[in-house]
C-alpha cells in the first residue's frame, strides 16, 4: 500500500532556501504572534514550497499549532491575540486591509487534530463547503462527493451509505472524511493540524500515503508531534522551539544531519 | 458500628431513602388525585332508605351516599337531638345526594345512622342526567310520545328516545354554531363596516344602502334558520318520561332536557366499566353545565393547550435569538455578565407580578394602542385592549423566557468548537456557522428549554386570571370563521377551573370530585405536553449526538 | 562531537542500548588488532604455532560481526534512531564489515603460512615495516572511532598514502625476483598476495575513518582526496 517509490525520492526536492516566485505557495515575512502580553511566535520567515509537504514538529507549545493556524486566519478567534508581520499568498498579505477571510479560508484548508464531522450525512458533510458557496446543483455536488472522497481514499468503504450519519464512521474514516471536506472546495493549500494524533496507527498510515498522494494537487502544511511520521511524509521540515524557527530544510537533510544542536537533540530524544 | 460508617453504607442509604420518599410523595399525590377523579365516574348505587326521624316523621329518601363520617356522640347532642339508647361514641353519618334540585330544596342531606329504618338497591331505580337542573332519581313509570302513552319495553323505549334527542340537540348546535354563527359573525362584520365608513367619513347614502341590503339578506336567512332552530326544538320536546320520585308523586320529565338515563343497580361490572369510559369521554369532550359544575371540561383543555402552543411559539424563537447573542456575540465583559444574571433572576419574579405588568403593558398599552390603530370602529368595545388568550401566551411567554435563555446557552457552549472551527475552515462565516451547525447541534438543549418552560407555564393560572382566563368563555380561540385563529378571544383554562369550579361554585360538596378529576386531568395534559417535546428531543438528540458524547 | 553525548538520550535504555554496541565494536576491533599483529609477527618469524592461533581465533572475530549486526538491527527496529545516532549505528554496521574483513586477511596470512610450512622458505622481502604501519593505522583509527576524534581520523586517513608507497616498492623488489629467477615466481606470487592484502587493509581503516568522519560531522567524504576532505568539512 505504501507507495516507495515516491515517498523515497529525493530527486524532486527543491531547494527550499532558494524557490522561484512559481515555487512559492506562502510566504512568512516577520512574523510575531501575541496572546495578550505573552509572545508566541518570534520573527518567524519561512517560504513553503508549491505541491510538496511541509511538516512542522517541535516540542509540545513551541509555536508549531500556532504558525499552522496563522496560514488561514484561525487565530482571529482567539481573543487578545495580535500578530505582527505578513503572510504573503499569491503576493497579497492574507492580514492585509479588506481581505475576505472566509474566502482566505476556501483558498487555505484545514484539517483537525480530532474528526470533527458535523452531523449530517456523510454526503452532506462533504458538500458542505460547497453549499455554502451557493452551489445546490444535484449533478455538480455528486461529482464532488465522489472526486472527494475517492482524493480522500474514502469512496470504496463509504459509497453504499453516502446518506448515513457520519457519526458511524471509524475514528480513521472520519478524518478522512474531514479531508474530503476539505478538499471539496479545492483549497490550494491543505494544512493539517496533527491529522493523525487521535488515530490508531493503521489508520495513521492511511492517512499518511493519503497525504502522499494529497501532494499532487495541494500543497500541505502538516503538524505533528510525531517526527517519524513527518520523517515520512513531508519534503521539508520546519523544527520550532519556544516560538522561534530553529530549522527549516528539507526533510533528508534535517534527519540526517541537522545543523543545528537543537534539532539534533530533538530528533534524536536528548536532553534539550 | 464504625466500619459500617466508613463503608458509605449510611451514605448510600440517606441518599436511597431520599429517592424512594420523594417516589412516595409524587406517587401518592397522583393516586389520590386519580383515584379521587376517576372514582367519580364509576356509576354509583343508588339506595332506597326509609327514614324515620328523631320528630316521628317517616319518609322515603332515595340517592347515592356522596360521603361518610364519623360524629362524636357529644357534638349530636350538643346539636340538641336526644339519641336515647345509644352506647358507643361516636355515630356515621351519611351525605347523600338525592338530585330531584327542582322538587326538594336540598339536593344533598345528612342522615343520621340511628334514624335509618331500612336500606335498599331497588334494580329498577334510574338515574337521568339532565342538561339543567342537575340528577334525577326514581322509578320509571311510562312514556310518553306527545300525550298517548307508549307501549313495548319502557327501557328501550326510553333509551331509543334520548338517542333520538341527543341527535337532535346536536343538530340544533351545530346549526347554532354553524350557521346561525356564521351570521352573526357577519353582522358584526357589516356593523363594522357601516361604523369604519362613518369614521372614515365615506359613508355615503349608497354605502350604506348596499350595506343595508346585505344585513337584510342577512336578517332574512336568519330567521330562516331560526325557525329551523324552533322546529328542531320543538321535536325534541315531543317525548316524555313519567317518573315517580321519592316522594311518591308522579313527575313529568321532558326528554328534551335528558342527556342519559341510567339504571346502576341493575348493571353488572362489564356495563359499569362501559358506563365509566362514556362518562370520562363525556367529562373530557363535553362542555361545561350549571356554572361549570357538570358537563365537560373540554374548553378548559383546549384553552390550556392552545394557549401553551401559543406560548411556545413565541417563546422559543425570542429566547433562542437572545441565547445566541448573549453567547455568540456579545462581548465577554462585566455588562454581559449583569444581563444574564438579571435574565437568570428573572425566573425568580413571582408569576402575579408578570400577571400585573402583562395587564398594565401588554393588553392596556399594546392592545389598547392597537384598537386605536386598526380596530377604531368597534370602540369603546375594546378588541385586543382586553384580556385574552394572546396575551396570556405573551405573558407567560416572558415568565419562561429566562428557562428557555439559560438552557439555549448551556446548550450553545457544550457544542465543541472543534465543530464550529471546522466549519468556519470551510470558509463559512459566523453566521452561517451558527445557522447550518450550531443551532442544529442545540436544538436538543432548546427543546429542553421549552419542555421546562411548558411545564411552568402550563401549571401558572395566577397571572393569567389578569390576562385573559375567564370562567367561561362562549367561544373557542379556534372556529370555522375567518380568520380561525381569534387570539384576541378569552379562553378557559383547566387550573382556573379547578379554582373556579372548586371553591367559587354556588355547590361547593358536588363540585369536589370534579376538582380531583379537573386536578388529574391537568396533570395528564401537562405530562402529555412534555411527554411529546421530550420524545422530539430525544430524537433531535440521536441526530445531532455531538463529538464527545 | 564527544563521546558524551551518547549518553545524553532522554531513554536510559536507549543509552545503554547504544553504548553497548559501541563497546562491542571496540572489543572486535581490538581483536582484529591482535589477529593483524599476529600475523605480521609470524610472517615474520614463519611461527606456524601463531598461524594456527590465528586461524583458530577468526571466528571470534566472525561471531562479534553477527552479534553487532543483530544488535544494530534491533536498535533500529526499536528506537528509530535519527540524525547522528541513525549514523552512529550506520558507521558501526560499516565498520564491523571493514573490520571482519581485516580479520579475514589475519586469517589468510595464517593459512598461507600453514599451506607453506613445508618449503621452508624465507619472506623475500620485509613486509614487517609496512605490516607495522597499517596495524598502527588500524589502531589509531579505532582510537579516534572511540573518541569520536574526527581529526585523528583525517590523520589516519592521509596514513594510507605512505602505505601504498610501501606496497609499490615491495611489488617493484618482488618484480627483480621474478626476473632473476622464475622458478621463484609461486613463493613471489605468495608473497605479492600477502603485501596486495596488508595494502588493502589500510584501505579498508581509510573507510573506517570515513565512516567517522560521517557520523560526526554527517558528511560524505568516501570517493574523496585528502585535500577535499578539508575543504568539505570546513564548507
Amino acid at each position: 500500500m505504501i507507495n516507495v517509490a515516491t515517498t523515497m525520492n529525493q530527486d524532486e526536492t527543491l531547494d527550499i532556501s532558494r524557490l522561484t516566485r512559481e515555487q512559492t505557495a506562502l510566504e512568512i515575512r516577520g512574523l510575531n504572534l501575541f496572546y495578550g502580553s505573552k509572545q508566541a511566535l518570534f520573527d518567524v520567515d519561512m517560504n513553503i514550497a508549491r505541491g510538496q509537504v511541509t511538516a512542522f514538529i517541535g516540542p509540545s507549545g513551541c509555536g508549531k499549532s500556532t504558525l499552522l493556524r496563522c496560514i488561514n486566519r484561525m487565530n482571529d478567534l482567539v481573543d487578545n491575540c495580535r500578530i505582527e508581520g505578513e503572510i504573503l499568498l499569491h503576493e497579497q498579505n492574507i492580514y492585509g486591509k479588506g481581505v475576505d477571510v472566509a474566502a482566505l479560508r476556501r483558498q487555505v484548508g484545514m484539517v483537525f487534530q480530532r474528526p470533527n464531522p458535523f452531523p449530517k450525512s456523510i454526503y452532506e458533510n462533504v458538500v458542505y463547503g460547497l453549499r455554502l458557496q451557493g452551489i445546490n446543483d444535484r449533478r455538480r455536488l455528486d461529482e464532488a462527493v465522489e472526486r472527494s472522497l475517492r482524493g480522500a481514499a474514502l469512496w470504496d468503504e463509504v459509497k453504499d451509505r453516502l446518506h448515513e450519519n457520519a457519526f458511524g464512521l471509524s475514528g480513521g474514516q472520519q478524518q478522512r472524511l474531514v479531508i474530503a471536506r476539505a478538499i471539496a472546495i479545492e483549497p490550494e493549500v491543505l494544512l493539517l493540524d496533527e491529522p493523525t494524533s487521535a488515530l490508531d496507527p493503521i489508520s495513521t498510515l492511511v492517512i499518511e500515503e493519503l497525504i502522499n498522494t494529497l501532494k499532487e494537487q495541494f500543497t500541505v502544511v502538516i503538524v505533528t508531534h510525531n517526527m517519524q511520521q513527518a520523517a515520512r511524509v513531508s519534503d521539508n521540515t520546519a523544527f520550532m522551539y519556544m516560538g522561534e524557527l530553529i530549522e527549516y530544510t528539507d526533510t533528508n537533510t534535517l534527519f540526517t544531519t541537522p545543523a543545528k544542536k537543537k534539532t539534533e537533540d530533538y530528533i534524536t530524544g536528548r536532553y534539550g | 458500628m464504625t466500619k459500617w460508617f466508613k463503608s458509605g453504607a449510611p451514605w448510600i442509604w440517606m441518599t436511597g431513602g431520599a429517592v424512594s420518599l420523594s417516589l412516595v410523595a409524587v406517587l401518592g399525590l397522583l393516586l389520590l388525585i386519580g383515584w379521587r377523579g376517576l372514582t367519580f365516574f364509576w356509576p354509583h348505587a343508588i339506595y332506597e332508605w326509609q327514614i324515620s326521624s328523631a320528630e316521628g316523621e317517616r319518609y322515603t329518601v332515595i340517592g347515592e351516599i356522596h360521603d361518610r363520617e364519623a360524629v362524636p356522640l357529644a357534638q349530636l347532642r350538643g346539636s340538641g337531638l336526644a339519641l336515647e339508647g345509644v352506647t358507643s361514641d361516636t355515630l356515621t353519618r351519611y351525605l347523600v345526594k338525592t338530585g330531584n334540585r327542582e322538587f326538594v330544596q336540598l339536593d344533598f342531606r345528612w342522615l343520621l345512622e340511628t334514624d335509618i329504618v331500612s336500606r335498599e338497591q331497588p334494580a329498577n331505580l334510574a338515574v337521568f342526567e339532565r342538561s339543567n337542573h342537575g340528577n334525577f332519581y326514581g322509578y320509571v313509570e311510562r312514556v310518553l310520545e306527545g300525550d298517548s302513552v307508549v307501549g313495548g319495553e319502557v327501557r328501550e323505549q326510553l333509551k331509543e328516545r334520548i338517542d333520538r334527542v341527543g341527535e337532535l340537540n346536536s343538530q340544533m348546535k351545530a346549526l347554532q354554531r354553524g350557521e346561525i354563527g356564521t351570521i352573526n359573525f357577519e353582522l358584526e362584520k357589516l356593523r363594522l363596516k357601516q361604523r369604519r365608513l362613518e369614521l372614515d367619513g365615506e359613508a355615503t347614502d349608497e354605502a350604506l344602502a348596499d350595506i343595508r341590503i346585505e344585513e337584510q339578506q342577512l336578517r332574512a336567512d336568519y330567521q330562516v334558520l331560526e325557525k329551523e332552530l324552533f322546529a328542531l326544538r320543538e321535536e325534541a320536546r315531543r317525548d316524555s318520561v313519567v317518573v315517580r320520585d321519592m316522594r311518591g308523586q308522579e313527575v313529568t320529565i321532558s326528554l328534551g332536557n335528558v342527556l342519559d338515563v341510567a339504571w346502576p343497580n341493575d348493571m353488572g361490572l362489564v356495563a359499569k366499566t362501559l358506563h365509566w369510559f362514556k362518562e370520562i369521554g363525556k367529562f373530557v369532550s363535553g362542555e361545561p353545565r350549571e356554572a361549570n359544575t357538570e358537563g365537560g371540561v373540554f374548553p378548559a383543555i383546549f384553552g390550556t393547550v392552545f394557549m401553551v402552543i401559543l406560548m411556545a411559539i413565541i417563546v422559543t424563537p425570542l429566547g433562542v435569538v437572545a441565547a445566541i447573542y448573549l453567547h455568540e456575540y456579545a462581548g465577554k465583559n462585566n455588562l454581559t455578565k449583569i444581563i444574564r444574571i438579571a435574565v437568570i433572576n428573572l425566573a425568580g419574579v413571582p408569576s402575579i407580578v408578570y400577571g400585573v405588568f402583562g395587564l398594565g403593558f401588554f393588553v392596556y398599552m399594546v392592545g389598547g394602542s392597537l384598537d386605536q390603530l386598526f380596530y377604531p370602529e368597534s370602540l369603546p368595545t375594546p378588541t385586543f385592549g382586553s384580556p385574552g388568550v394572546l396575551w396570556s401566551a405573551l405573558t407567560l411567554a416572558i415568565l419562561t423566557l429566562p428557562v428557555v435563555i439559560v438552557s439555549t446557552e448551556e446548550g450553545l457552549s457544550r457544542i465543541p468548537s472543534s465543530v464550529r472551527q471546522g466549519s468556519l475552515a470551510l470558509g463559512a462565516t459566523k453566521a452561517e456557522t451558527l445557522w447550518r451547525i450550531v443551532i442544529p447541534m442545540a436544538s436538543p438543549a432548546i427543546m429542553t428549554g421549552l419542555i421546562l418552560a411548558i411545564a411552568r407555564a402550563a401549571g401558572e393560572v395566577a397571572p393569567l386570571m389578569l390576562v385573559g382566563v375567564v370562567k367561561l368563555a362562549p367561544n373557542l380561540p379556534v372556529d370555522g370563521n375567518f380568520p380561525y385563529l381569534h387570539v384576541e378571544r378569552k379562553f378557559m383554562h383547566l387550573g382556573f377551573h379547578i379554582y373556579d369550579v372548586g371553591f367559587q361554585s354556588p355547590n361547593v360538596e358536588a363540585a369536589r370530585p370534579l376538582v380531583y378529576a379537573t386536578s388529574f386531568l391537568l396533570v395528564t395534559v401537562i405530562v402529555g405536553l412534555n411527554l411529546t417535546a421530550i420524545g422530539i428531543r430525544n430524537h433531535l438528540r440521536e441526530k445531532f449526538r455531538s463529538l464527545d458524547q | 562531537m564527544d563521546n558524551n553525548n551518547l549518553k545524553k538520550h532522554i531513554s536510559g535504555q536507549f543509552n545503554i542500548e547504544l553504548e553497548g554496541v559501541l563497546n562491542q565494536v571496540l572489543v572486535m576491533g581490538g581483536l582484529v588488532e591482535q589477529q593483524l599483529t599476529d600475523a605480521i609477527t609470524a610472517i615474520h618469524k614463519q611461527d606456524l604455532e601463531m598461524a594456527r592461533q590465528i586461524v583458530a581465533n577468526d571466528h571470534k572475530v566472525n561471531g562479534l560481526e553477527v552479534q553487532i549486526d543483530e544488535d544494530c538491527t534491533r536498535i533500529i527496529a526499536k528506537r528509530q534512531p535519527a540524525a547522528s545516532d541513525l549514523r552512529l549505528v550506520l558507521a558501526i554496521i560499516k565498520t564491523i564489515t571493514d573490520l571482519e574483513r581485516i580479520g579475514d586477511v589475519a586469517k589468510r596470512i595464517g593459512m598461507m603460512l600453514l599451506d607453506n610450512a613445508d618449503k621452508k622458505q624465507p619472506p623475500l622481502v620485509s613486509m614487517e615495516n609496512m605490516g607495522r604501519r597499517t596495524v598502527k593505522m588500524l589502531h589509531e583509527s579505532l582510537d579516534a572511532f572511540a573518541r569520536m576524534d574526527v581529526e585523528a581520523a583525517i590523520e589516519v586517513h592521509k596514513e594510507d598514502a605512505r602505505v601504498d608507497r610501501e606496497y609499490e616498492s615491495i611489488i617493484r623488489e618482488l618484480m627483480t625476483f621474478m626476473m632473476e629467477d622464475p622458478r621463484s615466481i609461486p613463493h613471489v606470487l605468495n608473497v605479492l598476495w600477502c603485501a596486495r592484502s596488508l595494502e588493502r587493509v589500510g584501505d579498508r581503516v581509510q573507510h573506517i575513518c570515513e565512516y567517522i568522519i560521517y557520523f560526526v560531522k554527517g558528511k560524505d567524504v568516501r570517493h574523496t582526496s585528502d585535500e577535499d576532505i578539508h575543504s568539505m568539512l570546513d564548507r
